[in-house]
């Protein structure tokens, strides 16, 4: 019972723990206004991150969302800095994302390249139209404030980003554990074999989830442009291995050995945590790759020995 | 006796190479026919002609005396042929409920959300129908004996109502104890009379459970007999005869 509880909670305890040594070593972290720049930075975080648990939800991994998130984000900036309708150029920001996650579907389930090489393909793609977009320039400007205030306004007095979060966030586990179409993600994951035996279109559920891993990393694009007025290549890919990261770390909480909505989203949290106390205690900025690096590993070897059973990577599609 | 499955003049080729020939079957409700043969014999084709993983390419299918074709596994399955295959029958990691219903998952109004506690007590029900008691059904199945998991896989059947349950090698790697709990569970559903066509190279599995016995070789069916009366080294003896 307790090994148990350690297994699902461990993790999320330790995340907890940090959050307490931070409080005690830095009179700022606890300020409310910190808290909420913690939570904002976790909601680009969290919302590509999610994209990316939706996907291996279905055993697949996308590796370009970093990539498609910085395209998308190019495009809502060059369509907002020419003056079209903010509206229409978040549009096209989210589009664009949902189109390369799905050519990253075709990719896998048509074309039966393994999702690890065929993301990074698109990745690649992706990363050549940013800059063939911007000419390696940034967009900066002074946005409309209609487009600003995706990010920056607020709600009922809590910033807007951390609405967004929150929404996809809850959508995304609405998805996963109580709808039918989420069942059948699970079970294409877990046993896809069995699950195609059983009458589950498991294809299109791989094609669905890298969509939406593309939509997730469409709308962080457009939440970054709007939160930072600015759109430049590989603007996203500081949150990269990040999102791998919170992912995996993810996996080691709540349904250890998973990828899950919940451990997703808390580990993005405990991430972000991590790296504003570090900045608080005045580490040099090199700490934040080093522990992030460890966490990774660590968090692998935690999800391994939790389910008793080799990690994730093993039910990777590495072979078609 | 009328049939409730009749094969006429089934035929399987891939390519140059002819896996059945002109097999005719008839099966009765209610029936445990066994379907054995050396390997290579054509019980794997004839298996996934009838559980609508292939189509085959020749002859007819008759369920119920109506002609029948299926589309696919999902097909054959709504249509009453449920297939149990050896390995590939459950989701390890899954509960109980999730594999009892996987593909085929209960909602509940307003919002068309998971019914999970339905799953659950359906599935508990079903397994109490083969006097299978499992306390607690989140447990996930990798957790299950592996005549727990044949269990699991023939609850799925029974959540479709099949008629006819096709088990695949069910007894294949379980130990003495888990191998009579599977026959057990067979016996159980011959006694719900339901129809089963047991894939299996354990002679004495036939002999303890089966009524009739159809004997590939080939492509074709060399033997179609009652198995009263029969031990497992006869049935043996005629695999081995025929393959001489």
């Amino acid at each position: 019972m307790i090994r148990r509880t350690l297994a699902r909670y461990g993790t999320a305890l330790a995340g907890v723990a940090l959050f307490a040594f931070f409080a005690l070593g830095s009179p700022v972290f606890l300020t409310p206004d910190n808290i909420a720049l913690i939570l904002k930075e976790t909601a680009f975080l969290g919302i590509l991150a999610i994209g990316f648990t939706l996907a291996l939800v279905t055993a697949e991994i996308d590796l370009s969302i970093a990539e498609v998130a910085s395209l998308a984000a190019v495009v809502t900036g060059a369509l907002v800095h020419g003056g079209t309708n903010p509206w229409i150029a978040v549009g096209a920001g989210l589009v664009v994302g949902t189109l390369c996650g799905a050519a990253n579907g075709v990719a896998v389930t048509v074309l039966n390249v393994p999702s690890l090489i065929a993301t990074l393909g698109v990745a690649a793609i992706a990363k050549g139209f940013s800059f063939m977009l911007t000419q390696g320039v940034a967009f900066v400007g002074r946005w409309p404030a209609s487009f600003t205030n995706l990010a920056r306004g607020t709600l009922l007095g809590v910033p807007n980003l951390i609405w967004w979060l929150a929404g996809v966030g809850f959508a995304a586990w609405l998805l996963v554990k109580w709808t039918r179409l989420g069942a059948h993600l699970v079970a294409t994951g877990e046993a896809d074999e069995a699950a195609r035996l059983a009458g589950i279109r498991t294809r299109s559920m791989k094609r669905l989830a890298l969509t939406l891993a593309g939509a997730c990393a469409g709308l962080t694009a457009v939440l970054l442009a709007s939160s930072l007025s600015s759109a430049a290549p590989a603007m996203a890919n500081d949150h990269f291995l990040y999102a791998i990261a919170a992912v995996l770390l993810g996996m080691s909480m709540f349904e250890p050995g998973r990828p899950n909505i919940p451990g997703t989203l808390f580990a993005a949290f405990t991430l972000k945590v991590l790296g504003n106390g570090l900045v608080l205690l005045g580490a040099e900025y090199y700490w934040q790759d080093i522990v992030l690096g460890t966490i990774i590993l660590v968090s692998v070897a935690l999800s391994a020995t939790g389910t008793g059973k080799a990690p994730f990577v093993k039910k990777l599609n590495f072979r078609r | 006796m009328t049939s409730l499955l009749s094969l006429r003049g089934i035929g399987m080729s891939y390519g140059a190479v002819t896996a059945l020939r002109d097999v005719n079957l008839d099966i009765a409700a209610g029936e445990v026919v066994a379907l054995c043969g050396d390997n290579g014999a054509g019980k794997s084709s004839l298996v996934k002609i009838l559980a609508g993983a292939q189509a085959p390419t020749a002859g007819t299918i008759m369920l119920d005396d109506t002609n029948e074709r299926f589309r696919d596994p999902q097909d054959a399955l709504r249509k009453g042929i449920a297939t149990i295959y050896q390995d590939l029958a459950v989701a390890p990691r899954l509960s109980i409920w999730q594999n009892v219903f996987l593909g085929s998952e209960l909602t509940r109004p307003p919002f068309g959300l998971l019914d999970k506690r339905r799953m659950a007590e359906m599935s508990r029900g079903f397994l109490a129908r083969l006097a299978v008691d499992i306390a607690d059904m989140e447990t996930p199945v990798e957790r299950l004996s592996g005549g727990q998991r044949q269990a699991v896989a023939i609850c799925r059947a029974l959540r479709w109502d099949a008629r006819i349950i096709i088990m695949d090698e069910p007894t294949a790697a379980l130990g003495v104890k888990e191998t009579a709990q599977v026959l057990d569970l067979i016996r159980r559903l011959h006694a719900e009379k339901h129809t089963v066509i047991l894939v299996s190279h354990a002679m004495q599995d036939v002999v303890a459970v089966a009524d009739r016995v159809v004997i590939l070789r080939g492509g074709r069916k060399v033997e179609d007999r009652p198995v009263a009366g029969l031990t497992a080294g006869d049935l043996a003896a005629m695999i081995m005869q025929r393959a001489a």
